[in-house]
């Protein structure tokens, strides 16, 4: 673990944000950890309001006003040296933004501004990161929309408004690697897209990423979509990282019944499924969660020991981490994998 | 161009009316359908119609131009009524007796050949002479206190809007709901009150005119500081009376465009802040005000006839003031003729820039 911290572009390390309303503070995110490295993509998957978008929207510092980060460190890594992200001046953390870390946020319909050509968006974004050869910002521009497959001279000189949904999803993307950052964020990429689209998004992706070798974190719901993107898949329920590991570990090997849940509530195409289930009950209230494993209200598991003491993200094997006392126990009910 | 088949069957028989020449030239051309042809033509419709209900509605004033001066000279001069009546018609350039179709069809036919006529109170003036004399002044006044009040309220709008639910933003509203909620002539009558009369700031006397009396009209200092000194109160008087809206309207815009996901995406780009205020922010904010500026540019055309008359500011207001008083029927209709063909046209410039502004509702050439 320690030697990989060495290598790792992005280490988060017992972050805790809470939420302050008037009924009381929301515990959003719970002492979440996890590691980065170059050219590894993560996926961080759950339910609506797990607290996903939390968690990337604080690697780039754009929580919420009402936000506050109670605990942690989110140590960052370029050429050597790293520098804690929640320590940045204003200054610095506007040139963090962008040019080191991107984030694609859900919904690209209104990602730009629509009284500005495509070609004004990029300029601005490079000149602000100090790069202002007009000619050079156009040359790798038309190369990355090239990249993402659209017509680089038209979408170029295009406003907004004249691109479709998916041509503007593709823009972003495009927009999001012109500084060539070290780190991609991805929320939800391809929600509100239609099927189509969402295959050329992905195949978009997987091309950018081995050409321009970025770390990728994306925040989907969408498990086929973590399943074909990812290389470690982050399972996070209630503002926790519940369990982390290889992607093929969690989908073929899940030792948490929530990852479980969320898999076995995914029809599948290959094999007759008897029975898609969902997983009983709903998110907990983050005001006042409940004690022990949050987990355990939900949990066909669940024994007196998941209602007193919260299971710590322990390691199984390898790099494969879930936190749940009865990890046996799920390895054992499981007649066939997922 | 290509014809219909129909066309060229009747161009064969050599037979065409002039309705089909028409029909057919619109067929070819359909100017009809043009974006601009018809909201220009639309804009002389209105400037018609509105002279058209001018017209008819300043005869329907009680009293008419000879009657005002009749009993003006009855009151001065203590003769008969038949002979100040005498007098008076003669003196004037108005027939009482022609029926007011012919006078109308006289003045539409004047005005098509953009001739706006002569004054009936004091024959041989040129009625856009008289025009030309007021117009600047009130254009100067009201233009200055348009553009102050509008960028002020701009900036204290975005800052309200930046600084929500902070004291800035409460003290703020509040002024401005006062400002907005008190009507401009009680803003000039509170002015003259106020600092004119109770504390002396200022003489209200030698506030009267548009410029010092003895001084030649020119591009020389005294003359300039003159013209801007007696345009003051006019001019704090339409700031004040409009910036409320503005800052009010503006804040209301910002805080939905701070909403804007395109916003927090430039903040995620690392945008510099500047940036972000003005192209992103601010640019895209200032939209739905662009539109309300022109239509408020013709109210305050209209409401500067109480100020300039409070102010006793010898602008436009004042010439349609006093043309009314005297029933001077043609140049209340060439006052309001140029009232509302500003109103019109600066909509119509507003429709047309627009576009410029928000690419997205410009008008592709298909339309």
């Amino acid at each position: 673990m320690s030697e990989q911290a060495h290598e790792a572009v992005l280490r988060v390390e017992d972050l805790s944000i809470v939420y302050r309303t008037k009924r009381g503070d929301v515990k959003a995110t719970s002492q979440a950890s996890f590691d980065l490295h170059p050219g590894e993509a993560l996926a961080l998957i759950g339910e609506s309001g797990s607290g996903k978008t939390t968690i990337s929207l604080a690697l780039i510092r754009k929580l919420p006003k009402n936000a506050v980060i109670t605990s942690g460190h989110i140590h960052y890594q370029r050429d050597g040296s790293v520098q804690d992200v929640l320590k940045l001046s204003n200054r610095q953390l506007r040139e963090f933004r962008w040019k080191d870390c991107a984030m694609v946020f859900q919904g690209a319909q209104n990602a730009f501004n629509p009284v500005l050509k495509v070609r004004r968006q990029f300029e601005d974004t490079a000149q602000s990161h100090g790069w202002t050869d007009k000619a050079a910002i156009r040359e790798r521009a038309l190369k990355l929309l090239e990249l993402v497959r659209l017509d680089p001279e038209r979408v170029y000189d295009a406003y907004p408004h004249e691109l479709s949904g998916g041509m503007k999803q593709r823009t972003l993307l495009a927009l999001g690697v012109l500084l060539n950052p070290q780190i991609v964020i991805l929320d939800e990429p391809t929600t509100a897209l239609d099927i189509l689209t969402q295959r050329a998004i992905i195949d978009v992706l997987n091309d950018m990423q081995r050409q321009l070798r970025f770390s990728i974190i994306f925040i989907s719901h969408d498990l086929s979509l973590a399943a074909e993107m990812a290389d470690t898949v982050a399972t996070v329920y209630a503002g926790e990282i519940v369990e982390i590991g290889p992607v093929n570990d969690i989908f073929y090997r899940s030792l948490h019944p929530y990852t479980y849940g969320l898999l076995t509530s995914v029809p599948t195409l290959g094999h007759m499924q008897d029975h898609l289930q969902s997983i009983p009950g709903s998110p907990p209230n983050l005001i006042n969660p409940p004690a022990g494993c949050k987990f355990h209200p939900r949990c066909g598991f669940a024994t007196d020991a998941c209602k007193k003491e919260d299971p710590p993200l322990e390691q199984d094997i390898g790099t494969h981490l879930a936190a749940c006392w009865h990890k046996d126990r799920l390895l054992e009910s499981r007649k066939e994998p997922v | 161009m290509a014809l219909p088949n129909s066309d060229l069957e009747i161009n064969r028989s050599g037979v065409q009316s002039p309705v089909a020449a028409v029909q057919q030239f619109i067929a070819a051309y359909p100017i009809h359908k043009n974006y601009y042809v018809r909201i220009f033509v639309q804009a002389i419709l209105t400037i018609w119609a509105v002279l058209t209900v001018t017209f008819f509605l300043v005869r329907q004033m009680p009293g008419n131009p000879i009657d005002v001066l009749i009993e003006q000279i009855l009151t001065q001069e203590g003769i008969s009524y038949q002979e100040a009546y005498d007098r008076v018609a003669a003196s004037f350039n108005f027939d009482p007796d022609a029926t007011m179709l012919d006078q109308y069809v006289d003045y539409v036919g004047d005005l098509l050949r953009l001739d706006l006529g002569t004054s009936i109170t004091s024959p041989g003036t040129r009625i856009i002479d008289e025009i030309a004399r007021f117009l600047p002044w009130t254009i100067f006044a009201v233009g200055s206190g348009f553009l102050i009040s509008f960028v002020l309220g701009i900036i204290l709008g975005m800052m309200m809007a930046y600084y929500r639910d902070s004291a800035l933003d409460h003290t703020l509203s509040l002024v401005s709901s006062f400002f907005t909620g008190v009507p401009n002539y009680i803003w000039g009558l509170l002015i003259i009150i106020g600092p004119g009369i109770s504390w002396n700031w200022f003489d209200v006397g030698a506030a009267r005119g548009t410029y010092d009396p003895g001084l030649t009209p020119g591009l020389n200092a005294a003359f300039i500081g003159s013209a801007i000194e007696h345009a003051l109160l006019p001019i704090i008087t339409y700031v004040l009376a409009t910036l409320g809206s503005w800052m009010l309207s503006m804040k209301s815009s910002t805080t939905g465009v701070l909403n804007d996901d395109y916003v927090n995406v430039a903040e995620a780009r690392g945008l510099k802040d500047r940036r972000i205020i003005t192209a992103y922010v601010g640019r895209n904010a200032m939209l739905p005000l662009f539109a309300q500026l022109s239509i408020s540019i013709g109210f305050v055309l209209g409401s500067g006839v109480v100020i300039e008359e409070i102010f006793v500011y010898w602008g436009f207001g004042h010439y349609l003031f006093q043309a009314i008083t005297v029933r001077d029927y043609t140049s209340v209709q060439g006052a309001v003729l140029i009232l509302s063909s500003t109103f019109v046209f600066s909509n119509l410039f507003a429709d047309l820039t627009y576009g410029l502004l928000d690419p997205r509702v410009r008008i592709s050439g298909e339309k």
